[in-house]
C-alpha cells in the first residue's frame, strides 16, 4: 500500500511531465493546476488513466464533483482518501 | 446567396435524397461469433506492436471485437456532444446574414443523421458487449473570445469525425470483417461524407470571420488546443480497459506502450495526414502535431 506521500508525490512528477510548464519542485499541494492551466482538460483525460493505474480501479467520470483537480490535496482527497484504495 | 449557402443547400438536399429509416437498414443477429473480426486487423490499436505479435489468432480477434466496441462507443460520446451542441446553435441569430437560415435547416438534417448513428453504434454496443466503454473526456467551464467557442465547437467535431471516417472507409470494404460490422461503418460513412464536406466549410468560415479578431494570446490557445485535440481524439482509440475484456495482462502497461511503439505513430499520423493538411493549408495549424 502507497502512503500520502509517496502518491503526492507520484501526482506532482506525472503533472510536471505531462504540463512541461513547471519543475516538480515548484508544485505544492495547494497549486491551482488547472485554474493556472498547468493541466488542461484534454489532458485530465490521461490523467484519469493514471489515477485508474495508481489506485488500481476504475474512475467513473460521471461521478466526479467538481473540483476533484483543483490541486494535488483535492485529487488525493478525492480518489485516495478513504485508505485502502491504494495497493 | 453566398458560396457557402449554396453549399449547404446543396447538403441539404443531399440529405433528404439519401434518408434512411435506421430500424429497417440493418439485420441484427441473435448472437455473434466472437472469434471472427470486426476491426480490420491493421487497425486495431495494438496492430504493429510486439504484445500484438505475440497473441493468437483467436485472442486478436477477440480483442478486435473489443476495438469494435470501444470505436462505436467513442462515436456515440462524440455525437452526443455533437447533439448538445447543434441543438443549442439551432435558430441561434448569426452575423454573416443569408446562411443563417440554411444552417438552421442543415442542423435539423445533421441532428437527425446523428441521431441515427446512435442507434445502430447503440445497437451493436448494448447487444453484443451489454455496454458501453464510458466517455473520459472533461471540460472545464472557461470565458470565450468572440467566435472562439463556435469555431472549437465545429473544429472538434470535425477533427474527430475526419479520423472516425477513415476507419469507416477501411472497415466498410474489408471483406474480413463480420457483415454487420462493415455495414455499420458503411452506413456511418454514407452520411459522414455530407458532414465532412460541411465540417470542413465550416470550420474555415469560422476561422476566417472570427481569428483576425482575437488576441494573439487567444490564437495561440486555439492553436494549441487544434493540434492537442487531434493528440488527444487518438489517445482515446487506446483503451486499457479493451485490452482487460479481450483477456491481456497488464492492460495499462500495453496501452502505454502501444502509445510509444513506432508502429502506431505512423499509423496515426498516416491516417490523420488528409485532416491535418487540411488545417495547415488553412493556417490553423502552424505545425504538424507529434500524434
Amino acid at each position: 500500500m502507497k502512503t500520502e506521500a509517496e502518491i503526492k508525490h507520484a501526482l506532482r512528477e506525472w503533472i510536471a511531465r505531462a504540463s512541461g510548464k513547471i519543475d516538480a519542485r515548484n508544485l505544492s499541494d495547494e497549486t491551482p493546476i488547472v485554474e493556472q492551466r498547468i493541466i488542461s482538460s484534454l489532458q485530465v483525460m490521461d490523467l484519469i488513466l493514471f489515477l485508474e493505474r495508481l489506485s488500481a480501479r476504475p474512475v467513473e467520470v460521471d461521478r466526479l464533483k467538481p473540483g476533484v483537480f483543483r490541486d494535488i490535496n483535492s485529487i488525493y482527497s478525492g480518489f485516495f482518501h478513504s485508505g485502502s484504495e491504494t495497493e | 446567396m453566398s458560396e457557402f449557402a449554396t453549399t449547404i443547400e446543396r447538403l441539404c438536399e443531399a440529405s433528404k435524397r439519401d434518408y434512411i429509416n435506421p430500424y429497417s437498414s440493418l439485420e441484427w443477429p441473435e448472437t455473434l461469433d466472437p472469434e471472427q473480426w470486426f476491426t480490420s486487423p491493421e487497425l486495431i490499436s495494438l496492430s504493429g506492436s510486439e504484445a500484438y505479435d505475440r497473441l493468437p489468432e483467436p485472442v486478436r480477434k477477440r480483442l478486435s471485437f473489443y476495438e469494435a466496441v470501444n470505436f462505436f462507443s467513442l462515436n456515440i460520446h462524440g455525437e452526443k456532444y455533437l447533439v448538445e451542441g447543434l441543438a443549442r446553435r439551432l435558430y441561434a441569430r448569426r452575423p454573416g446574414g443569408s446562411e443563417s437560415d440554411e444552417l438552421t435547416r442543415y442542423f435539423h438534417h445533421f441532428l437527425d443523421e446523428e441521431n441515427k448513428h446512435m442507434v445502430y453504434f447503440g445497437g451493436f454496443c448494448m447487444r453484443y458487449a451489454g455496454k458501453i466503454y464510458p466517455d473520459k473526456k472533461m471540460a472545464f467551464p472557461r470565458e470565450y473570445e468572440e467566435g472562439e467557442e463556435d469555431f472549437l465547437f465545429f473544429a472538434k467535431i470535425m477533427i474527430f469525425e475526419e479520423i472516425a471516417d477513415a476507419f469507416n472507409v477501411r472497415m466498410a470494404r474489408d471483406g474480413r470483417l463480420v457483415p454487420l460490422a462493415r455495414r455499420i461503418n458503411s452506413l456511418h460513412h454514407r452520411d459522414e461524407a455530407r458532414h465532412l464536406a460541411f465540417g470542413r466549410r465550416m470550420v474555415k468560415e469560422l476561422f476566417t470571420r472570427y481569428s483576425e479578431k482575437w488576441s494573439a494570446g487567444t490564437l495561440e490557445g486555439v492553436r494549441e488546443y487544434a493540434g492537442n485535440y487531434l493528440k488527444a481524439t487518438w489517445r482515446e482509440y487506446y483503451n486499457p480497459e479493451v485490452y482487460r475484456d479481450a483477456g491481456l495482462d497488464s492492460p495499462y502497461e500495453i496501452h502505454s506502450a502501444a502509445l510509444a511503439d513506432p508502429t502506431g505513430c505512423e499509423r496515426r499520423r498516416r491516417i490523420s495526414e488528409p485532416c491535418v493538411r487540411y488545417l495547415l493549408e488553412n493556417e490553423i495549424l502552424v505545425e504538424e502535431p507529434l500524434l
